[in-house]
């Protein structure tokens, strides 16, 4: 690896800033807290599907291992805890074994924000409005065009995860939440499903299958109500089957991912204890785990909710960039 | 040979669906749900025809031996490239469809790597880089020395690229034969 400068791209990074202030300046006109937070932490919310990067804290002969952090969420439930109200972060987030791709890098910058008492319906207005509020700043009005393709942010296409398994793959909503069926007809369409879990196959579908419409019809698509094996720190739906989760498209492109936040302490028990022996299984860096987290909703945790949204990915849509660099002064890689 | 997807390289054969392909592309790929998948193009080397598919990242896949030999590109037709094995006198043909727009930068008699798995060649190494002859480029008219300004330039075998101003008639380039960038003089 080595480090890289592209001194030719700054006309796009300064559309690309222009951008992160019109951000700022949406968040904090709306009554969000901006935080401060650090990257470093002694303990994670475990999560299997991704992997991070170890450090070492050492002074004298004391040597701590330090995590960076994958996401600032552990941070900002603390605070949310202390009565902080509406807040939101603009930092960068760390995740290992994931080679720079034209939409991935190893440090990327994570914007997440809360509201408090509010669900992940009152979010998707919110972030729609978010994306409305850049495209006038940065353009004017409120669409742009993605490579030819005019996007427009006066509504969402809404689409079900089921409904979109339905349309794209065939596959019928009693196929979806039912793992084991789902499997078999996944096979049945020549996947290779023998070893692997409903949640791998499922992802491998979905990116074959599904990922590449959503957005695409002239409007960002917010897909919702996941399976509730695929939202391990989202509230469940009353039909036990679903979760109040969100993911938003634009192009083809993931942006940004949103829950109701879980409030339900023994759950959230259950599913750190089951992440954190998936990582194990699958021989990923061992973290402590933040059991602090979990005292936090033992104590009471307002209800809320969350969006995380990829920075420099919103960046590529409104600089018409197709490569994460583009907008970018410096890589390593 | 089984090999995991994650690992996959561009250029790299492997059996799909019954049939060799060659890699295009890779993109590695984390949905945050699931493991990781690695998203590929790939090129079927007997029709030529690619398709994107998405492979979980920790999934087996069947990657194919090949034999590289260098051969001499003999002529095209409408729908094949022909090579001649130096050593055995053997000829070969590769469909161009799956050679690709590479061909266009190839004079005939030029050298280069064949990958040939059981007697069947799969596809061509392009070489790094191709020698050939400018036969039709505008002088640049004086006072143009914008840095960075470009002309077209036709080559001897018919493909056309863009050079810088002061590349004359009848100088010989190096061209990158599989992205047509000119990469400098030939000296």
């Amino acid at each position: 690896m080595k480090i890289n400068t592209f001194g030719d791209h700054i006309q796009t990074y300064k559309i690309y800033l222009r951008m992160i202030q019109v951000i700022d300046h949406f968040l904090q006109e709306n009554g969000y807290l901006k935080l401060d937070l650090p990257v470093l932490s002694p303990s994670l919310i475990p999560e299997n599907y991704l992997e991070v990067f170890k450090t070492e804290f050492q002074y004298h002969h004391t040597k701590e291992p330090l995590f960076l952090t994958p996401s600032p969420e552990l941070f900002i439930k603390r605070l949310l805890f202390e009565g902080i109200g509406d807040c939101y972060s603009m930092g960068k987030s760390f995740r290992n074994s994931e080679p720079n791709s034209p939409k991935h890098q190893t440090e990327f910058t994570m914007l997440e924000w809360y509201k408090v008492g509010k669900d992940y319906k009152f979010m998707a207005q919110e972030a729609l409005r978010l994306l409305s509020a850049i495209s006038n700043e940065l353009v004017g009005k409120n669409s742009i065009s993605y490579f030819g393709k005019n996007v427009s942010f006066d509504t969402w296409e809404e689409m079900t995860v089921a409904e979109s398994f339905e349309t794209y793959a065939n596959i019928s909503s009693e196929e979806l939440f039912e793992p084991k069926k789902f499997c078999a007809k996944a096979k049945e369409k020549g996947y290779v499903t023998d070893g692997f879990s409903y949640g791998d196959v499922w992802s491998q579908v979905y990116a074959q299958e599904i990922e590449h419409n959503l957005g695409t019809s002239g409007h960002p698509t917010i897909l919702y109500d996941y399976p509730v094996q695929f939202a391990a720190l989202s509230k469940p739906n009353p039909d036990g089957k679903t979760a109040q989760r969100f993911e938003f498209y634009i192009e083809g492109m993931e942006l940004g991912n949103c829950f109701s936040e879980l409030t339900d302490a023994s759950l959230q028990k259950k599913r750190f204890a089951a992440e954190d022996e998936e990582r194990r299984i699958s021989g990923k860096i061992e973290h402590p785990v933040d059991w602090g987290f979990i005292e936090i909703l033992e104590k009471g945790f307002p209800e809320s909710t969350g969006i995380a949204i990829g920075v420099e990915r919103l960046g590529m849509i409104f600089t018409n960039s197709k490569h994460i660099e583009d907008l970018k002064l410096l890589s390593i890689g | 040979m089984a090999s995991q997807a994650g690992s996959l390289k561009r250029g790299e054969f492997i059996k799909y669906l019954g049939e060799i392909w060659q890699v295009q592309k890779t993109e590695f790929y984390s949905p945050g749900k699931g493991s990781a998948l690695m998203r590929t193009k790939l090129k079927n080397v007997t029709s030529g025809k690619t398709i994107d598919y998405n492979f979980k990242s920790n999934e087996s896949v069947d990657t194919v031996e090949v034999n590289s030999i260098e051969m001499q590109y003999l002529y095209k037709d409408a729908e094949n490239a022909y090579f001649m094995d130096n050593q055995s006198y053997q000829q070969y043909e590769v469909l161009l469809s799956v050679i690709g727009n590479v061909i266009d930068y190839f004079k005939e008699g030029e050298l280069m790597y064949v990958y040939v798995h059981n007697e069947k060649t799969l596809n061509i190494r392009p070489p790094v880089s191709v020698t050939l002859k400018v036969v039709q480029t505008e002088d640049a008219a004086r006072g143009d020395t914008v840095s960075g300004a470009k002309k077209e330039a036709e080559l001897e075998t018919g493909a056309k690229v863009m050079v810088p101003l002061f590349i004359k008639n009848g100088e010989t380039i190096m061209v990158n034969p599989e992205t047509g960038d000119y990469t400098g003089r030939a000296s």
